[in-house]
């Protein structure tokens, strides 16, 4: 089941960013290109195999998950940015440019190297749940670390929710919509994968659900706005009349 | 309430006992699919009645009528008030008639019902629906709809707004203002203005029958509201180009 959704988020993001070859080379949008990169990365990185071969090549201290934070932050930021322009939030856009976003960036990425400088890092495993394992000290210090790492992209998403929803309810094109609403669900996800130190272990498997169906709803929505675009465009060349009064 | 198929199936065999579905399909043009869905469904359009009774040669008033939710369609209407066919006056034609009276190179002389007026198109037209709810609102009326139907003011409004209103809406709005029945269904575009029995030219008349002041004051209201609807939408293809720009 959870390896059903890592692979299916894998395929869905590597698919969209093959897909987007062709109008990166081209220089459409690059910034676009590079968050479905970044965000593929991602996920590959958070997957067991994968993982496992990376971390080992960087000397088993599980620094490919340190690496993994900072791509998402990446990816993050550069989303925000691009979905604060489009649709038109400025108060999102100064809450991601501003002091305030700079602040929490900064704030997540040293509390991200700090926590995991204290960790005993040796052993690679994915997610960290090796270190976990080893004892009290190093399991809370997983749990800050992780706490610490979800926090950037929960602030960034959180400050667009607002133009979301008004991008939902608005009377833009219909897949304009609801992609605005597939990102509003992503970042409901990514809000609620805040919750993971205290969902019981017994219920583990929906840390999973909440960090899978965020990353698929935010690169499926940002998908849906290019899918929207091209066939948007289609229309526009077959039917040049004027708008009749 | 939509008509039910049984209801349907009951009338279309009274009025063509013969015809085979697919016979009826071919002489309405309606897509045979479409038929067996509302069929299926149990919920048969308006539209479909009145497609099939316009290619039987019947009255598609006399057709709607026979069916319960539209039975007092049967008995004689009053005839559209003045105020409601203005508002079937599309509002290129109403600024049309304006120039007429201006100018008398237009054919007009600056008497009011003086001049030659432009031919009129017939309804409805790109605002029809909300200027014929315009026309007939005392200023409550929308909150009898919304009592008598159920149905929410804001999607009462909604529909006014993409110049829509389901048939059982215009009938039951035009019986909470005391109008004339057909003539939501006129201005929704169901019906046309004779087959409503409206007289010939009584949309002319109705004009002829406006001051200058009013003729110039309606049209100008016309105008503002056509123009705050292309502002509109000018800024949401501007906003559309945005998102297009930024995260097309």
């Amino acid at each position: 089941m959870i390896g059903i959704l890592q692979w299916t988020t894998l395929a869905v993001c590597g698919v969209v960013t093959l897909a987007r070859i062709p109008s990166a080379l081209r220089g459409e949008n690059r910034s676009l290109f590079s968050i479905f990169a970044l965000a593929t990365l991602a996920i590959l990185l958070s997957i067991d195999g994968p993982y496992l071969v990376v971390d080992r090549a960087l000397g088993g201290l599980n620094i490919a998950n340190l690496v993994l934070r900072f791509v998402i932050f990446a990816a993050i930021f550069f989303l925000g940015l691009r979905v604060a322009r489009g649709f038109s939030a400025d108060d999102a856009l100064r809450l991601i440019t501003g002091p305030i976003g700079i602040g929490v960036a900064a704030a997540a990425s040293a509390a991200v190297v700090a926590v995991f400088l204290l960790m005993d890092t040796s052993g690679s495993s994915a997610g960290m749940t090796g270190i976990f394992a080893k004892d009290p000290r190093n399991a809370a210090l997983v749990e800050y670390y992780g706490a610490a790492g979800r926090l950037y992209p929960a602030y960034v998403t959180a400050a667009l929710f607002p133009a979301m929803l008004r991008t939902f309810r608005s009377r833009f094109p219909a897949l304009v919509r609801s992609s605005a609403a597939l990102m509003a669900l992503g970042t409901v996800g990514i809000c609620l994968s805040l919750l993971s130190p205290v969902i019981p272990p017994s219920l583990g498997i929906l840390r999973y659900v909440f960090n899978y169906t965020a990353a698929l709803c935010l690169i499926l929505g940002l998908a849906l706005i290019w899918l929207a675009k091209v066939l948007a465009q289609r229309a526009q060349k077959k039917q040049s009349v004027l708008t009749r009064w | 309430m939509p008509i039910s198929a049984k209801a349907f199936q009951d009338w279309l065999h009274q009025a063509a006992p013969s015809a085979s579905t697919a016979d009826i399909c071919r002489i309405s043009g309606i897509k045979r699919t479409t038929l067996a869905q509302q069929l299926v469904r149990g919920k048969v359009t308006e539209t479909t009645v009145v497609s099939i009774s316009r290619a039987l040669g019947l009255s598609p008033l006399a057709a709607l009528a026979s069916f319960e939710q539209f039975a007092e369609l049967a008995s004689p209407a009053p005839p559209p008030t003045p105020a409601e066919l203005v508002s079937q006056v599309a509002t290129m034609d109403l600024l049309r008639v304006v120039i007429s009276r201006s100018s008398p190179v237009q054919g007009g002389d600056g008497e009011e019902g003086g001049s030659v007026l432009p031919a009129l198109s017939p309804a409805p037209h790109a605002t029809s629906v909300r200027n014929w709810v315009d026309a007939v609102d005392d200023g409550e009326l929308r909150h009898r709809v919304s009592a008598a139907t159920g149905v929410a003011p804001q999607n009462y409004s909604a529909q006014l707004t993409a110049n829509r209103l389901s048939p059982e809406l215009a009938f039951a709005t035009a019986r909470a203002a005391g109008v004339g029945l057909t003539g939501g269904l006129v201005a929704t575009g169901l019906i046309t203005e004779d087959e409503a029995g409206w007289p010939p030219g009584a949309k002319q008349s109705a004009l002829e029958a406006l001051s200058n002041g009013e003729l110039t004051a309606l049209a100008g209201e016309r105008l503002q509201a056509l123009g705050k609807s292309l502002r509109r939408q000018e800024q949401e293809q501007a906003q559309t180009e945005k998102i297009w720009e930024h995260l097309g």
